[in-house]
């Protein structure tokens, strides 16, 4: 029988197999370079610890192990592939390949930028709100699946690792790979997706403390091969906490796009939310009014049930643009649970109300001063 | 929103980070002072353990065992969009410098004037 596996667990299986001679694991030596999954294979890409051959009895030992690891996890049959190392180039660049100088990074300089996470991304941006359940993640999805059908190259990140929902809602027919030491996000609809929901099986929790989740963010941005994104779509978690700080200090966010329903309540908080952003110096690109208003799929008519118009009203107040309202919509849910963003089509009235969104939010982004990068010197 | 570093040099002159801002303030920080001021949670006894200096890596082999080399930063980063990052030569680094405070901190005359009034 075979089980459907992760090429995280795969990942995982193979840190028991050490190098005998550093007592290192290899995934930490970086020897695994990709583990594929599909057609009753799983594949592993290795390389072999620099002084080991796969011809001496260390080497084939080092392959047994490897393939009763993956074995054991009954995904199917096992394949090994190993690459040649690459040519001793590194030798030739002298001390700046000294270990510890990793890859030959920014680190050695004594007052350089830090490598920076996800190079290729124009501009990041955050959607948040202050309460939960106002649908940021219905909104972050629709918003990157809007802007991608504008011809734009996207990605959304999922942060929100206690309840990841970006999966569900653009539905997930791809599972990211590892490609090289790096995560290959998955593509649906057109936009590259990383997502905790992804790495947990469905029934499972992440119950974690802070570091957890300052790691897992930094993984997300850094060893995930976004490659070049016009927009990286962030969606966050409810609240003002770990991951959210975490984000402002890993990315220099391009903005926050605040989500609120249209109820003094939720209004209320999200102005925490605001008040986070500001504090780190994130400039708020705009606001978005969901479950702005309900229309009866029986008699058509309108109903305002959270109120209406409280997020435009509170947007104009504190100075921010309004982006546009989304309905309370039936479609909206079903088509979501369903893994289709209604923003797919935009000759839907809700298809629509996400285009414009979008394209308010574009208009917003070529208004918005670039902030000029501090010099380090 | 608060001015934020347009260029932060280390190396400054009479061993200061030297910080000119957007608003075209220049601000002259002496090394221990800003040392002095480091906001993060062990030195400002945010731990309730009682605040102390972090220690000091040990002397380099064949130094005077009361020698010191002088305090100096030996790396800064930016972090997010809000904050400066600075690794002292004491091996300490897990103070972040908002803009805001960092601002805050700037010693000349026309700034303290400012705090007081």
């Amino acid at each position: 029988m075979i089980k459907r596996i992760h090429p995280q667990e795969v990942m995982k299986a193979l840190t028991a197999v050490k190098d005998a001679a550093s007592g290192r694991d290899i995934v930490a030596l970086g020897c695994v370079k990709g583990v594929e999954i599909g057609d009753g294979r799983v594949s592993v890409a290795l390389e072999m610890p620099p002084p080991i051959s796969v011809t001496t009895p260390a080497g084939q030992q080092l392959l047994r192990a490897v393939h009763e690891a993956v074995e054991a996890l009954e995904g199917g049959t096992v394949e090994i592939h190993v690459a040649r190392p690459p040519a001793e180039t590194a030798g030739a660049s002298g001390p700046a390949s000294a270990p510890g100088a990793r890859h030959g990074s920014a680190a050695a300089d004594a007052a350089g930028a830090p490598p920076k996470l996800a190079p290729g991304v124009k501009a990041t941006i955050a959607v948040a709100s202050g309460k939960g359940g106002v649908g940021k993640s219905t909104v972050a999805a629709n918003l990157a699946v809007a802007l991608a059908c504008a011809g734009r190259s996207v990605g959304l990140m999922d942060t929100d690792v206690y309840g990841p929902s970006v999966p569900i809602l653009l539905g997930a027919h791809h599972e990211p790979s590892v490609v090289e030491g790096k995560l290959e996000p998955p593509v649906e609809h057109g936009v590259k997706i990383i997502s905790m929901g992804y790495f947990l099986p469905k029934d499972e929790a992440v119950i974690w403390r802070g570091p957890m989740l300052h790691k897992t963010v930094q993984q997300f941005l850094g060893d995930v091969r976004w490659g070049n994104l016009d927009y990286l779509v962030v969606d966050m978690p409810p609240g003002t906490g770990d991951i959210q700080l975490s984000l402002c200090q890993t990315a220099a966010l391009t903005g926050a796009v605040i989500v609120s329903t249209p109820q003094d309540l939720a209004l209320t908080v999200a102005s925490k939310a605001i008040a986070m952003f500001q504090k780190l110096n994130v400039p708020i690109l705009g606001v978005v009014e969901n479950m702005s208003y309900h229309v009866c799929s029986e008699c058509g008519h309108r109903e305002d049930i959270f109120g209406h118009g409280g997020a435009r009203a509170a947007a104009e107040r504190l100075g921010f643009a309004f982006l546009g309202e989304i309905p309370l919509d039936l479609r909206i849910r079903t088509e979501s649970d369903n893994g289709r963003p209604v923003a797919l089509d935009g000759a839907t009235p809700q298809g629509k109300a996400f285009r414009e969104v979008a394209t308010a939010l574009e208009a917003e982004l070529a208004k918005a001063q670039v902030a000029e990068e501090m010099v380090i010197e | 929103m608060v001015p934020a570093p347009k260029k932060v040099t280390l190396a400054g002159e009479n061993k200061s980070v030297v910080v000119s801002w957007s608003d075209g303030h220049r601000s002259l920080y002496p090394y221990a002072y800003l040392r002095e001021k480091c906001p993060c949670a062990t030195c400002t006894d945010a731990h309730g353990t009682g605040s102390r200096p972090t220690a000091r890596p040990a002397a380099a082999p064949g130094a005077l065992p009361m020698y010191e080399d002088p305090l100096k930063p030996v790396k800064a980063e930016a972090v997010g969009r809000y904050a400066l990052s600075i690794t002292w030569s004491d091996g300490h680094a897990t103070g972040i410098y908002s803009f805001d405070y960092l601002r805050g901190l700037c010693p000349c005359g026309e700034c303290g004037e400012k705090a007081q009034g």
